[in-house]
């Protein structure tokens, strides 16, 4: 009977869990194979629904637009969380070392994170505004561009723009992640190292690293998942374009459902992401499993 | 015992915490008083605010609720509307003439037919009847007449030496050169909404039009890639990039963000909606008095036309106030508030009457110059699928203004996407 105990506590989780989180999922897949436009109080006479089989999913593969996106939202999760990833150890390793003040500036390390995405969002597009912003009149000024840029004139710049923003503001998860994880990393084996005489390089590779690599881990599996969904930032700075140019899956999908009512349309780009990031997840799982043992 | 008491309190919490967000109806405690919901654009949400104050004087017992977005985020805010229910519910909401075949369609928005008196079918102008009517009904109280006009900067272009504006694409060309030339603006003689939305699309059924074109012919057959198309947007395209009179950062502008640049005299000419006129002669506008309406440029041989933007406000099925909601919409849309209207905002009058009404010719400068425009005008497409064909289209003419295709590969594949969005239906 004791044992059974810890499954009553956590049934008012589930009953949460339950409602935001099973139920949208099994409603987005029924949806989905239903052909729902425009209307969804066709949903409440259950002899309209239609049952499509996998007609949405195939159009959603045969549409001009799935795999563009998926190779944008590709680009835009591996280049964002590299940046993000080697930035944000090299702050760790510093924050990590002993100076004075050490205490504010970790303080201010996090405040981009604090900022909501869509301060953020406003922030770097006022930055990069084609006739007043700071970014591109430093350019103009520094003689890197002629006058001031439009860097949101082509996809290419508009999506390395988002990027920097995007950098800026998540750079800081990365580095209190990897931060806590180095605090806790056992003294006695460094002063060993340093008897034995391993330089700092030896000493990083051979033993910080392999003993970061679970922190590594989960902060790369909650970036890429989060990156993978990238919405409200392009939403703010350019709107998806220009020329469809920032178009990314989430993008996509809130286009099909919000903008042009396709629900059905839309969920199943939705469950295709989430097989993505289901494949993501359980890669790092695997990895991670295999660190701890 | 003790555990079951623990789980079934517990399972009870969770229970609540759930329910309460469905307890809270509408609340009708007092029966004479009525709430009504309004969504409105932000573009005339300051004359509606004072609308409303007049519309209570003569209906105390009906209070108005008015809420506003920006224009970009109306329809999406409406389609969540419509599918929601309870409190999230609008009574009226502001609807685009684009929208009514859609809208209509999925019984989004209620038919007034049968409310519309034998005054208002005679006295409106047809073509703002044409905006709010769809199979034989009518869907609303169209609430101006609207166009993208044709603002010039008389002081400027005086300086420059030319006496009058633009009557050809050629002569647009020309005179924004000289002007360039002798530094009478700092940068591009016009700015214009270029960036992916519905602006985009007005922009070019405006080019479209005035080149001689059109989107659909007599068959519903796509036909804005034929040769007027092309070169409509070839011109576009060439004034931006080659010709460089239009401002590079029109491909991120949209049509509200570029009066700013106009307003503080920085360009010389500007394409809006009829609302740019109260905010031209408003008193924190540097080019007060010194602008004026002109006709669209055209290509010889072709029409001056214009895009048409008009909006109407419309009753929702979802109302459980109809009534108040009809007495609010027909307010709005009454010949006196019509005439406040033009007098505060600039906007156009739906009633005929109006355009030979005297005070309002005197006190709204523009008012017969802009009357000539509404001679010649192009719609967008009013097809059931219109935010998708849009969307497709802003995304061709975006790559075209771009450099990445050529006018007409855009045009053709646009067209292509047309063609399966009405053919499928």
């Amino acid at each position: 009977m004791k044992k059974n105990r810890p499954f009553y506590y956590l049934f008012p989780s589930f009953f949460v869990i339950l409602g935001v989180i099973f139920i949208p999922l099994l409603y987005a897949l029924f949806i989905s194979f239903i052909d729902l436009t425009k209307n969804v109080r066709k949903l409440d006479n259950p002899d309209l629904w239609n049952f499509v089989g996998f007609e949405n999913y195939k159009n959603v593969l045969t549409s001009s637009e799935f795999f563009p996106s998926l190779w944008k939202t590709f680009y835009f999760t591996i280049t964002s969380v590299g940046f993000e990833f080697v930035i944000g150890l090299a702050i760790a390793l510093i924050l990590n070392e002993q100076f004075k003040g050490r205490g504010i500036v970790r303080g201010l390390m996090l405040i981009p994170w604090a900022f909501p995405t869509i301060v953020n969002a406003v922030l770097w597009k006022w930055l990069y505004d084609a006739d007043h912003g700071t970014i591109t009149g430093l350019f103009a000024k520094l003689g890197l561009t002629e006058g001031y840029a439009n860097v949101f004139a082509s996809s290419f710049s508009a999506m390395n723009a988002i990027i920097v923003a995007d950098v800026w503001k998540n750079t800081a998860f990365i580095s209190l992640i990897l931060l806590a994880a180095l605090q806790s990393l056992p003294k006695s084996v460094y002063e060993a190292a340093n008897v034995d005489g391993a330089n700092v390089f030896r000493r990083f590779f051979k033993i910080t690293l392999p003993l970061l690599s679970p922190a590594i881990m989960v902060a790369l599996v909650m970036r890429t998942m989060e990156a993978f969904k990238v919405f409200d930032i392009i939403y703010i700075m350019t709107g998806g374009g220009p020329a469809g140019g920032t178009r990314t899956l989430s993008f996509l999908t809130y286009e099909s459902s919000m903008m042009f009512s396709k629900f059905s349309y839309g969920s199943s780009i939705a469950l295709m992401m989430s097989v993505f990031i289901m494949i993501f997840a359980l890669i790092y799982i695997k990895i991670l499993y295999r660190n701890v043992e | 015992m003790k555990k079951i008491l623990g789980l079934s309190l517990s399972a009870m919490l969770a229970v609540s915490a759930l329910a309460g967000c469905s307890s809270d109806k509408n609340e009708s405690s007092d029966s004479r008083k009525q709430t009504i919901r309004v969504l409105s654009s932000d573009d005339f949400a300051g004359f509606r605010e004072d609308a409303i104050k007049e519309f209570n004087k003569k209906y105390p017992d009906i209070k108005v609720e008015l809420e506003h977005v920006a224009y970009d985020q109306l329809h999406d805010k409406e389609l969540a509307s419509f599918n929601a229910g309870g409190s999230a519910a609008y009574d009226v909401v502001d609807v685009d003439e684009i929208w009514t075949s859609e809208y209509a369609e999925a019984g989004f928005i209620s038919p007034v037919t049968e409310r519309y008196t034998e005054d208002m079918k005679q006295g409106i102008v047809p073509a703002s009847m044409n905006i709010v009517s769809y199979n034989k009904e009518y869907y609303g109280v169209p609430m101006f007449n609207d166009v993208l006009f044709f603002y010039y900067n008389e002081d400027l272009l005086k300086q420059a030496g030319f006496t009058n504006p633009p009557q050809t694409w050629d002569e647009f060309t020309q005179m924004s050169k000289v002007l360039q030339d002798k530094k009478l603006v700092p940068g591009n003689a016009s700015s214009w909404g270029w960036s992916s939305n519905e602006g985009l699309v007005c922009y070019f059924a405006q080019f479209l039009g005035s080149f001689g074109g059109s989107f659909f012919d007599d068959k519903g057959k796509p036909v804005f890639n034929s040769e007027a198309g092309v070169k409509a947007l070839q011109y576009m395209t060439d004034s931006m990039n080659k010709e460089k009179i239009v401002d590079p950062a029109s491909i991120n502008a949209n049509d509200r963000q570029i009066l700013d640049a106009f307003k503080n005299g920085k360009t010389a000419f500007v394409s809006g909606w009829s609302f740019y006129w109260g905010e031209i002669n408003a008193d924190d506008s540097k080019v007060k008095g010194k602008v004026k309406v002109g006709l669209i440029p055209a290509v010889n041989g072709a029409p001056h036309a214009t895009a048409t933007g008009s909006m109407y406000l419309a009753i929702t099925p979802q109302s459980d106030h109809e009534e108040a909601a009809w007495k609010f919409i027909n307010f709005l849309g009454s010949k006196e508030i019509q005439k406040e209207q033009s007098l505060a905002a600039g906007s156009l009058p739906i009633w005929t009457d109006l355009y030979s009404d005297e005070e309002l010719n005197q006190n709204h400068g523009a008012l017969s110059e802009m009357g000539k425009q509404l001679e010649s005008t192009i719609s967008r497409p009013s097809i059931e699928a219109y935010n998708e064909f849009s969307k497709e289209l802003q995304v061709k003419l975006q790559e075209a203004l771009l450099g990445k295709k050529d006018a007409k590969t855009a045009l053709d594949e646009a067209a292509k996407t047309a063609k399966e969005l009405t053919s499928s239906k």
